[in-house]
């Protein structure tokens, strides 16, 4: 035994440490460090010595020889820590006892992400994430741990603690996050009450820090191209199957020499773009004193779609101010505000059946051509109508004579739409005050606001795309909307730690205003220009040639007031309980409040003392909670009997029309929020000192869902009337992993996650089995969805397919068990349709479950590598377990082109048991049934963001005055795996995994730098 | 906060604890009941086109055998189910009409407000409800019946009652209507409005359809006047010179008009809400499919390119030839758009069960195509009637020839009349002739089926598109009626 003495310091700071563990190994015999962070201690030479202390990693040291230690402790800033964003503040990851996942300005960076949304794809578990349209701008669907209410699913958005509007997120600069945070369960939710069912999303913008000036630029540069082509048919196959499916139709060949035709036009090359630009750039300036800190941020992104990319592009400027202010010792002030201006170009139809470039180029014959140059066509009709859009050289663009209706040349489409656009302001921003007028007790007061404004301008020249899409008018429309919402809250929080016992309690009031838009627009016609530059309202047209329009939207407004206590012993066991009580306007004075309670424990089990010294497993925590949250995101006044406009008719012959008013469905006082209630069980663990690990389980169950079931016609209103009528279940598991060694050189970082989801309706209202209606696809024969009990939601539903009948044969011995004939009428090279009831006939009793479009599973991966100066990430997401309806042909024209896969026909005995004969009329519905034969697996994993990286030697860059300069080239999109036939597996919108033509997303190839100073 | 906070109120509209206090909200409330004379649903289903393609003159068409499904299967029997049909747009019409009629009548007494036109209002909505209520009873078999507005808590305890009381209803409610409906009405402000002739004209159908031969011929008799061909004591009718001008946008509410449903362009109607128009939706349905004119000099009708309904069915064409000669009727009514593409003068493309034959009072022409706001597809301006001169002559006629009347000379009289117009030689008055007549004249506008069944012919005109004898002169209850009500089904669905 000898004494030992030494200090601790801080690795970073060189600061001495005081109250760090100095602890012999293997007994409990040990010490603390003063004030100077020194320490005396009697040990022996064998014995090992442990350093630790909350916030740092902890050290072992063997005693041997030395009888003086200087000890650094590294912080040990991934874990313990760690800060996460909650509701209403901020708590140390190691004291959070309910499920929230972070995303942190660190994963995000110099990544090309335009909209917040893609920001948490693959990199949160819990999450359902699928992009509406690779359209540039276009928002993403995003699902909290699965889908909760038959109405509104999108998460409630809290920027900087402002509450925005669900989905209008697109105006945030991801360079600007500082991190986002999912609330999961719903003890974490509960502080947000009666909007909070689907989930919350936290976004915290970047602050300045203390210290000297610093200014940052990065910045990328890339193009974009479609990542895959459809295998449509060309002109000679178009023909000969065209010939074929008319031939057994009975009506004859339609064209002579199918081969003359060649391979006639690839419609998907005038619409692709393989050099879309795309460009972005941020500058920031932070800093600050002991009195006040800013950040301040300039955004620009541009970025052109890869489809008719004239008419499809993005574009969106960025302006960042966040400052606090230290007016007295006691007193803080400080503001967040963000502007932001979008302009986005759309091509109009996407992901429709309905026309529109995609839809068009799929479905258009490749007989015609883009641009007719034959002088004895162009004189002849359809090219002599007034409005055929012709090229700067004067010929006409081609005018299918097969394939009509919304199915136009998508070159000339483009043309009648050049000029139009979108556009939007968002100011976003709050202004707040904290005091701390004793130690441990704050009072803050917040006042923020989204003020938006936008709106849209188009043209329409005269058109004739052909006979039944066309023009004889022009017609300019301007359109702009107003919006203000707004909420005000005050908090008063105190924080105590007597001994062992730490506790914070926070009690709150908030008053919320939202949805309150306005807006006007005027459409005017017959204008005398042919271009959208030259329009405009100045032109004096006769009011009967205006179409104005204007409405306001009814505000809600949302009173509360909550209060939330945590404690937690030796920071062992944690304890969190949570009550707000809402008040909502959109229920009757019955239902205006409600109650939003939950609970939440944790046991921080490797603290405990019987816990064995080991090195697997170094740090765990357990956590339970249960909490209820709502959904009053269902529509106004359906607890009041209203009187409606626009029950019109016209007497005379003026041509004027008359205001007739009546009584809307009859109404529901008892309606009160949608309920969901949510158990979770979960721990975090760090194992092996470099891995972490956390897992939960979650169930989900909403109960009250509002739904409009159908009232007897007979009572004689219009629509149905509000109920609390429908339940559901979401039951998953999530597990995230982290790991981070370094190795010699190399830094490795590996993080991943995967989520899986189960979701049921329950319930649906007393004698309902299942919701009519579902999502309809063109002519099919039935809607393609049900939402039943027992099922997913909007589950696929549609007929099974046996095969396909081979010979006449297999017609006749297809019989029920009485021995009727199930298809008299079908011949060889038809589906053989289950007859699911066996009453002998396929109708639509045999239509059965055949699939669902949410994804069981969800999973993300990114691989990080540091060697030297070089960096290099990949990251990739995906999910499984969906199927995909793949809508891309049109049924209902029968002369439409085909993919490829219709090569593969029936054609004779043995020639195919999955794709049926092609015959004009479809006698057999083999094609407008709907049924397993449109769906394939949703499965993909795509290589999301690949990038390699190189930092300029500081030694070279600091002559410059450059602290950081790294440079860059990246990958977005490069890889998808899937067997999914379209262009894209990611298909997003309320009833996801529908292609009907969805715009793909880009591959893009880019090269970007950062600097600072 | 307060609670003052959480109050909002409702923008454009109103609630009903404010309603229905003035003259103003009462007018407003009675052109809600007209509204759903002129009832589109947000599914195309207009009792036109169905009814047409419910009868021999006329297959479903559009574009497949699925385009609107409801108009398919009343035109093919075996697929008129109690799910698939267009009971539950006609059902739902008429209920939304009943109900709207009720709500004016129970409203109406404390309504402060001139008594002349309260009293004109009430004659309106019972003059209308009864008009909703015919229809109804004569597309369904059993239907429930509504004389005020019921408690919604009551909804699921209503019974269907019997057929005599329905019609007893509509008869009570008809000649109340007719003494104190105005006579006639200023074309200009309120043309389509209920007069004395048009619910005389209702009546006499009622009548009519319960073989009440000699009190239908009364009515109609009114209607029409002491000289058939004449002009008319009551309302002042009188059967247009031109046949074809009946049909031009322009003529509304003319001297043959006894009840019209009213159309207009100016309401802008838009894809998000058809049943919202008050645009004329037949015009677009009937149209030709991609139809072009190549040839501009040949004169071919210059139709708008439409969705290709209701094409005409060879038996009807053939009906136009009498004795090898054209009836002068058939070139307003319909138009051979297959012999015009032969002839290399059109272009148009073959919709489902096409047979190149196009009902061309219908189809929607170019100079009628609206240069206002809204989609012009759905703000087609053209009126149809729902009763005229012709239609109420032959009404008369058929009532004194079934009914063996005494006065068989005024039923030859009445025939005449109709033909002399078009400038055809009388023929002997006789049902096949009455009927014949009705399906040349009133082509297209949805009576054929009507006729059929009133005169027991629909097993045999119909036996070609499945029509089941006992079964199909009544659409079966829309099947989602039956849930949880007491409602019972048409034993023969």
């Amino acid at each position: 035994q000898s004494t030992i003495t030494g200090t601790v310091m801080d690795e970073e700071t060189a600061q001495p440490i005081p109250g760090v563990n100095v602890l012999i190994k293997g007994t409990s015999k040990g010490t603390v460090t003063d004030i100077d962070g020194s320490f005396t201690l009697e040990a022996a030479s064998d014995q090992i010595l442990i350093f630790s202390f909350i916030g740092y990693m902890s050290q072992e040291v063997p005693v041997g020889n030395q009888t003086t230690f200087n000890i650094s402790l590294g912080q040990d800033v991934e874990t313990l820590d760690e800060v996460v964003v909650v509701g209403y503040g901020v708590q140390k990851k190691k004291e959070v006892t309910g499920a929230i996942t972070s995303v942190g300005a660190e994963d995000l960076e110099s990544l090309p992400i335009n909209n917040v949304g893609q920001a948490l794809q693959g990199r949160t578990s819990g999450l359902t994430i699928a992009a509406n349209s690779g359209q540039p701008g276009s928002a993403a669907t995003i699902r909290v741990r699965g889908i909760t209410s038959l109405n509104n699913n999108d998460p409630l958005w809290v920027v900087d603690g402002v509450v925005v509007d669900n989905g209008g997120i697109g105006y945030l600069n991801q360079s600007d996050i500082e991190s986002i945070e999912v609330l999961k369960d719903a003890a974490s939710q509960a502080i947000y009450g009666a909007r909070a069912a689907a989930g919350v999303v936290l976004v915290t913008t970047k602050k300045g820090k203390k210290g000297g000036l610093k200014v940052n630029y990065s910045g990328y540069y890339g193009t974009s191209a479609p990542a895959r082509k459809l295998d449509l048919l060309n002109a000679t196959e178009y023909a000969t199957l065209r010939n074929e499916a008319s031939l057994a139709a009975g009506k004859g060949i339609v064209y002579d020499n199918p081969s003359e035709f060649g391979k006639g036009t690839d419609w998907q090359d005038a619409i692709f773009n393989n050099h879309a630009k795309r460009q972005n750039h941020e500058v920031s300036l932070s800093g600050g004193n002991d009195v006040s800190t800013f950040y301040l941020s300039f955004g620009y992104l541009n970025q052109e779609g890869i489809v008719v990319s004239d008419i499809s592009e993005y574009e969106r400027y960025n302006i960042r101010l966040n400052s606090t202010h230290n007016v007295a010792k006691w007193l803080k002030v400080g503001q967040n505000l963000g502007y932001s201006r979008e302009k986005s170009i759309g091509l109009g139809n996407t992901n429709s059946e309905f026309g529109g470039p995609l839809s068009s180029a799929i479905n258009l014959d490749p007989l015609t051509p883009v641009v007719v140059k034959d002088d004895s066509l162009m004189n002849t009709a359809p090219y002599t109508n007034p409005g055929v859009v012709r090229d700067a050289n004067g010929y006409p663009y081609g005018i299918s004579s097969e394939v009509g209706q919304e199915m136009t040349n998508p070159v000339a489409y483009m043309q009648t739409r050049l000029g139009n656009y979108g556009w939007s302001d968002n100011i976003v921003g709050n202004v707040f005050a904290q005091a701390e007028p004793i130690e441990g007790l704050i009072l803050r007061s917040t006042l923020g606001a989204k003020l938006s404004f936008w709106g849209d301008e188009s043209f329409t020249p005269i058109y004739f795309l052909n006979s039944s899409t066309n023009t004889s008018q022009t017609s300019f429309n301007r359109g702009t909307n107003r919006k203000l919402d707004w909420n005000l809250e005050n908090t008063v929080s105190y924080s105590k730690s007597i001994n062992d016992h730490k506790f914070t309690v926070l009690l709150g009031q908030g008053a919320y205003m939202d949805n309150r838009s306005k807006g006007v627009n005027l459409t005017v016609f017959n204008i005398p220009v042919d271009n959208f530059d030259d329009a405009s309202l100045n032109f004096d047209v006769p009011v009967r040639s205006t179409a104005p329009g204007g409405y306001e939207n009814i505000p809600h407004a949302v009173s509360s007031i909550f209060g939330r206590v945590n404690y937690s012993f030796k920071e062992k066991y944690l304890f969190t309980a949570t009550v707000r009580r809402d008040g909502s306007s959109r229920f009757s004075d019955k239902n205006k409040y409600g109650y939003f309670p939950s609970g939440s424990i944790g046991w921080v089990t490797s603290e405990e003392d019987f816990w064995p010294e080991n090195d697997i497993v170094n740090f765990l925590k357990i956590r339970g909670s249960y909490g209820i949250v709502g959904n009053d995101n269902i529509g106004d006044f359906a607890y009041l009997l209203t009187i409606s406009p626009g029950r019109n008719y016209t007497f005379g012959n003026s041509g004027a029309y008359s205001n007739g008013w009546s009584p809307d469905a009859p109404p529901n006082r008892n309606l009160k929020w949608e309920e969901t209630s949510q158990a979770n069980i979960g721990f975090e663990a760090t194992v092996l000192q470099d891995l972490t690990v956390t897992f939960d389980w979650y169930k989900k169950v909403t109960t009250g869902i509002l739904q409009y079931p159908r009232i007897p016609a007979y009572y004689g209103t219009v629509g149905n009337t509000a109920k609390n009528a429908a339940d559901m279940e979401n039951m998953g598991l999530e597990l995230e992993l982290g790991y981070r060694k370094q190795l010699g050189e190399f830094n490795l970082s590996v993080n991943g996650n995967v989520s899986y989801l189960k979701n049921k309706v329950t319930y649906l209202n007393d004698g309902v089995a299942y919701l009519d209606g579902g999502e309809t696809f063109q002519s099919s024969s039935y809607p393609i969805t049900r939402t039943a009990v027992g099922q997913p939601v909007n589950s696929f539903y549609g007929f099974k397919t046996l095969g396909i009948f081979q010979n006449q044969e297999e017609i006749d011995n297809y019989r029920n068990e009485e021995g009727k004939l199930i298809q008299p009428n079908a011949k060889p090279g038809d589906f053989k349709w289950q007859d699911r009831d066996g009453n002998g006939e396929i109708n639509e009793k045999d239509r059965d479950f055949i699939g669902s479009p949410i994804p069981d599973w969800s999973y993300g991966l990114t691989l990080s590598l540091e060697y030297k100066n070089f960096d290099f990430m990949v990251f990739g997401q995906g999910v499984a377990g969906n199927e995909i309806f793949q809508g891309l042909r049109r049924l209902d024209i029968i002369k439409a082109n085909y993919q490829t896969s219709a090569l593969g026909r029936w054609t004779g005995e043995g020639t195919s048991n999955d794709y049926p004969r092609l015959v004009d009329e479809d006698p057999n519905r083999n094609f407008t049934n709907p049924s397993d034969f449109y769906l394939e697996k949703g499965d993909y994993f795509r290589i999301k963001t690949m990038q390699l990286g190189y930092s300029l030697p500081s030694a070279l860059i600091s002559k410059a005055g450059m602290t950081n300069a790294r440079v860059y080239i990246m990958a977005e999109n490069l890889f998808t795996f899937t067997k999914y036939s379209g262009y894209d597996p990611e298909i997003g919108g309320g009833v996801m995994s529908i292609d009907r033509g969805v715009y793909p997303q880009a591959r893009s190839f880019m090269v970007g730098l950062s600097v600072g100073f | 906060c307060s609670d003052d906070f959480l109050e909002v109120e409702p923008t454009g509209k109103s609630t009903e604890a404010f309603y229905y206090s003035s003259e103003s909200e009462a007018y407003a409330a009675l052109v809600a009941v007209y509204d759903i004379v002129g009832f589109v649903s947000s599914g195309y289903i207009d009792k036109l086109p169905a009814l047409n393609s419910a009868s021999d003159d006329h297959y479903a068409g559009g574009g497949s055998s699925g385009d609107i499904a409801a108009f398919q299967a009343w035109n093919d029997y075996s697929k008129l189910t109690p799910a698939t049909g267009p009971q539950e747009d006609l059902w739902s019409k008429g209920f939304q009409g009943v109900y709207r009629a009720n709500i004016l009548l129970s409203k109406l007494p404390g309504v402060p407000m001139s008594e002349e036109k309260k009293v004109r209002f009430a004659a309106e909505a019972q003059a209308l409800r009864a008009y909703f209520y015919f229809d109804l009873i004569r597309f369904f078999r059993s239907i429930p019946k509504f004389d005020q507005p019921i408690n919604f808590e009551d909804v699921n305890d209503v019974e269907q009652v019997s057929r005599e009381s329905i019609y007893s209803f509509i008869e009570e409610d008809l000649t109340a209507a007719i003494d104190k409906l105005p006579a006639t009405v200023p074309v200009s402000t309120e043309g389509g409005r209920m007069t004395k002739g048009a619910a005389r004209a209702i009546l006499g159908q009622v009548y009519l359809n319960q073989k009440k031969f000699a009190l239908a011929a009364e009515q109609f008799a009114i209607v029409n006047g002491t000289v058939p061909g004449g002009k008319s004591e009551e309302g002042g009718y009188e059967l247009l010179e031109n046949f074809g001008d009946l049909f031009v946008v322009g003529n509304e509410y003319n001297s043959e008009s006894i009840f019209e449903i009213g159309h207009t362009n100016t309401s802008n109607g838009v894809w998000d809400c058809i049943a919202c128009t008050e645009g004329n939706v037949m015009n677009i349905l009937v149209g030709p499919r991609d139809y072009s004119v190549i040839d501009e000099s040949a004169g071919a009708p210059d139709f708008i390119s439409g969705y290709s309904f209701n094409p005409v069915t060879e038996s009807l064409a053939s009906a136009f030839v009498q004795n090898g000669n054209y009836d002068p009727r058939y070139k307003y009514s319909i138009s051979n758009v297959d012999s015009l593409a032969e002839a290399g003068v059109v272009n148009y493309s073959k919709g489902y069960d096409n047979t190149g034959y196009f009902l061309k009072k219908f189809a929607g022409l170019k100079e009628d195509k609206s240069t206002g706001g809204g989609n012009y597809e759905l703000n087609f301006p053209q009126n149809t009637y729902e009763l005229r001169l012709a239609d109420t002559y032959l009404l008369e006629a058929e009532a004194i020839v079934s009914g063996n009347l005494d006065n068989q000379s005024r039923a030859q009289l009445l025939l005449d009349a109709v033909r002399a117009r078009v400038g055809l030689a009388s023929i002997p008055v006789n049902i096949d002739n009455i009927l014949h007549e009705r399906r040349v004249e009133l082509a297209g506008e949805g009576k054929r089926w009507f006729d059929l069944i009133r005169n027991g012919r629909a097993a045999s005109a119909l036996a070609d598109f499945g029509f089941v004898a006992g079964k199909n002169e009544f659409l079966p209850i829309p099947l989602l009626e039956l849930n949880n009500t007491k409602i019972k089904q048409d034993p023969n669905y």
